[in-house]
């Protein structure tokens, strides 16, 4: 029963799963090798470790200010994208967890300060107000995960993490994409058009 | 008194209130995504490690290699480089997805191949051969050079160069000085480097030039190529000389990442680039846009040799040209390499119809009206505007794929490069995408959607070579 359970989890592995590699020069020293110069699974490095603590953090406040934009704003292309962050978050979220339980790595369990802040912030505003202050900071909060991701796709060591990285980054640019059209709409700005959402 | 005191007052008020607002700015992201972050492990490990891994960082890059491109040895019979050493590759080697053809493929809108996933792979963003190391990688005839005449190694223990012999310009490449047009070729068939310059040289140059050649030739410590722990090389390094990459002022194809983009998998990689015609051009840098070689050859001593990380530099061991005398002595020596001959040219770099055969004249008209090559590749400004375009490539592919730890994101702007003697300078494209001149042509053909036939592309390729 085991091994057919760990036969499906192979089978539903993407197919570039087994071709990455950590980064010998900024492995942790107590890493565990599965052969010479390849870390047995959930070893981390520093990199790992930071990585998912924040983009947990990160990951919680999508959610959490997802349901709450979803709940005030009237405006349904913004309920749209809330909708969308709540979904696309917590499934992340989940795929995070599991990793890091494997990996032993602690993650936060509450809003970190600058989210709880952003939240009361955001909880004073309505209407298109509310949206444009909303957005605003899903536009940085994007950006800021964007780089976070790729950086752990070339700096970390847990190729599970990695891989993890790497699927969720094409989305997390469609996120940031529906973001920067979705308030530039808004505010009547001009779009850069190259890359707009799907 | 009473009254600059009340005018002072608000001022100090509004200014707490604009530092107390920039005091609760929220955590920036952690340092290691922009600087180098100090090595974790003692340089034995890093080296075991980096071995055992090496066959199958090889491997891999090789299959990346093999699924975009069709890298066999099929010369175009009879087109020789300018030194007559290598043949130029013919025919398009980029892989088309199955079921298209490049015609097919042509027809579709830039949304309707970025959807399907339609872009042949050979156009995307090329990895280094180890994204997440990067830094610089030798090929083997330049390794082997400045092995025998130095006695200094240019191998790295994590990796090999990538790409087969016949895909790389020829070595080692002529020279042309446009101080003697008349002497043609003074490389005596050699790679120049610090053993040889002065015996070649004096003579041919003036007292300024052969120092600038002398400081071009003089390894410096280098990201990998250095004395401590953090290298990829076996024993302490000396460093590297900017003409083992610009090998006698041409390029060998050595290779490297941009310095100008973070994080490490985002950064592009950067195929070496020819000095040839450096007197005609007014901007440097395939992203800095640089606005003179003084500026380049100086500051390349903390981006080509440091990957823009001036804290590195500082740790390894940085070379800081003295401006006024070796910068500009390095500067004038870089600015009398020519291009190669051109026969066919006229002074305004247009085709004499009295030489070129009617399938290079056909080429010249689709340059410059159809395939609108001309309207950045300019031929009286040595096929170049001194500007950068942006290709908005991502048009036609969703952007955040990873390939080999490499993150395609768009590429931005990029510096027009000069055509001039553009069949000795392969693989093309700032990373080195493009394996042969018939490559470029499909490439501009899907990204300017010019729709060209078949019997237009071949003119084009016939063109370019006579350039």
């Amino acid at each position: 029963m085991r091994a057919a359970a760990i036969t499906l989890g192979l089978a539903l592995l993407p197919a570039h799963a087994f071709a990455q590699f950590g980064n010998p020069a900024f492995m942790a020293p107590d890493t565990k090798m599965e052969k010479p110069g390849v870390p047995a699974p959930n070893q981390t490095n520093n990199t790992d470790r930071l990585f998912a603590q924040l983009l947990a953090a990160g990951g919680m406040a999508e959610v959490d200010l997802g349901k709450l934009a979803a709940d005030k704003t009237d405006h349904d292309g913004v309920k749209n994208f809330a909708n969308r962050m709540v979904q696309d978050h917590s499934k992340a979220n989940d795929l995070l967890k599991s990793i890091a339980e494997k990996s032993k790595i602690p993650l936060p369990g509450e809003l970190d300060a600058d989210h709880q802040k952003m939240r009361a912030d955001l909880e004073k505003l309505n209407g298109t107000e509310f949206d444009l202050a909303y957005l605003s900071g899903q536009i940085v909060d994007h950006q800021k995960t964007v780089q976070l991701l790729s950086w752990q796709i070339g700096s970390g060591q847990d190729a599970e993490l990695q891989h993890f990285a790497a699927d969720q980054l094409p989305i997390v640019l469609d996120h940031l994409q529906m973001a920067l059209t979705l308030r530039a709409e808004l505010a009547g700005q001009a779009t850069a058009e190259p890359a707009k959402a799907q | 008194m009473p009254r600059f005191v009340s005018l002072a007052l608000p001022c100090v008020v509004v200014m707490g209130a604009a530092a107390f607002s920039m005091a609760v700015a929220s955590d920036p992201l952690p340092p290691d995504l922009s600087y180098r972050p100090l090595p974790t492990m003692p340089f034995s490990a890093i080296r075991a490690n980096d071995e055992a891994q090496k066959p199958a960082v090889m491997e891999r890059q090789r299959n990346l290699l093999n699924d975009r491109y069709d890298l066999a040895n099929r010369p175009i019979p009879g087109v020789m480089m300018s030194g007559g050493r290598k043949p130029v590759q013919q025919g398009v080697r980029v892989k088309l997805p199955a079921g298209e053809t490049w015609d097919s493929l042509a027809a579709k809108s830039p949304e309707e191949i970025r959807q399907n996933g339609l872009l042949p792979k050979g156009f995307m963003p090329l990895p280094h051969v180890k994204q997440a190391a990067g830094g610089q990688v030798f090929p083997e005839n330049q390794i082997g050079k400045i092995g025998r005449d130095e006695g200094r190694d240019l191998r790295r223990f994590d990796v090999d160069f990538d790409l087969p012999d016949q895909m790389t310009p020829e070595f080692p490449p002529p020279i042309f000085l446009t101080t003697h047009p008349e002497l043609g070729d003074v490389s005596h068939g050699d790679v120049l480097t610090i053993k040889n310059f002065y015996e070649y040289m004096v003579g041919i140059l003036t007292p300024v030039q052969l120092e600038g050649l002398r400081l071009l030739l003089t390894p410096f410590p280098q990201e990998e190529f250095n004395q401590t722990e953090d290298r990829k090389v076996a024993m302490q390094s000396t460093g590297v000389a900017c003409l083992d990459c610009h090998a006698n002022f041409h390029t060998n194809a050595a290779f490297h990442q941009t310095p100008d983009v973070r994080p490490q998998a985002s950064r592009f990689r950067l195929d070496t680039t020819s000095l040839r015609g450096l007197f005609n051009q007014q901007i440097h840098g395939s992203k800095r846009s640089l606005r003179s070689v003084e500026d380049f050859s100086e500051f390349e001593q903390r981006t080509a040799y440091f990957n823009g990380d001036h804290m590195s530099a500082t740790r390894k061991g940085v070379n800081l040209p003295d401006r006024p005398n070796q910068v500009a002595m390095m500067a004038q020596m870089q600015n009398i390499i020519d291009f190669p001959p051109a026969p066919k040219l006229d002074p305004l770099n247009r085709l004499d119809p009295t030489k070129a055969s009617e399938q290079e004249l056909k080429g010249e008209q689709v340059f410059m009206g159809k395939g609108r090559c001309a309207e950045c590749h300019i031929p009286a400004l040595s096929f170049m505007d001194n500007n950068m375009h942006d290709l908005k490539l991502e048009r036609f592919y969703k952007i955040g794929q990873t390939f080999n730890d490499m993150v395609a994101i768009p590429d931005g702007p990029i510096k027009t490069f000069t055509l001039r003697g553009i069949k000795d300078s392969p693989p093309y494209l700032h990373d080195g995408r493009l394996m042969t001149l018939a490559d470029t042509v499909e490439f501009f053909n899907l990204v300017l959607g010019t729709k060209l036939n078949q019997e237009e592309k071949d003119a084009l390729v016939a063109y370019m070579l006579t350039l």
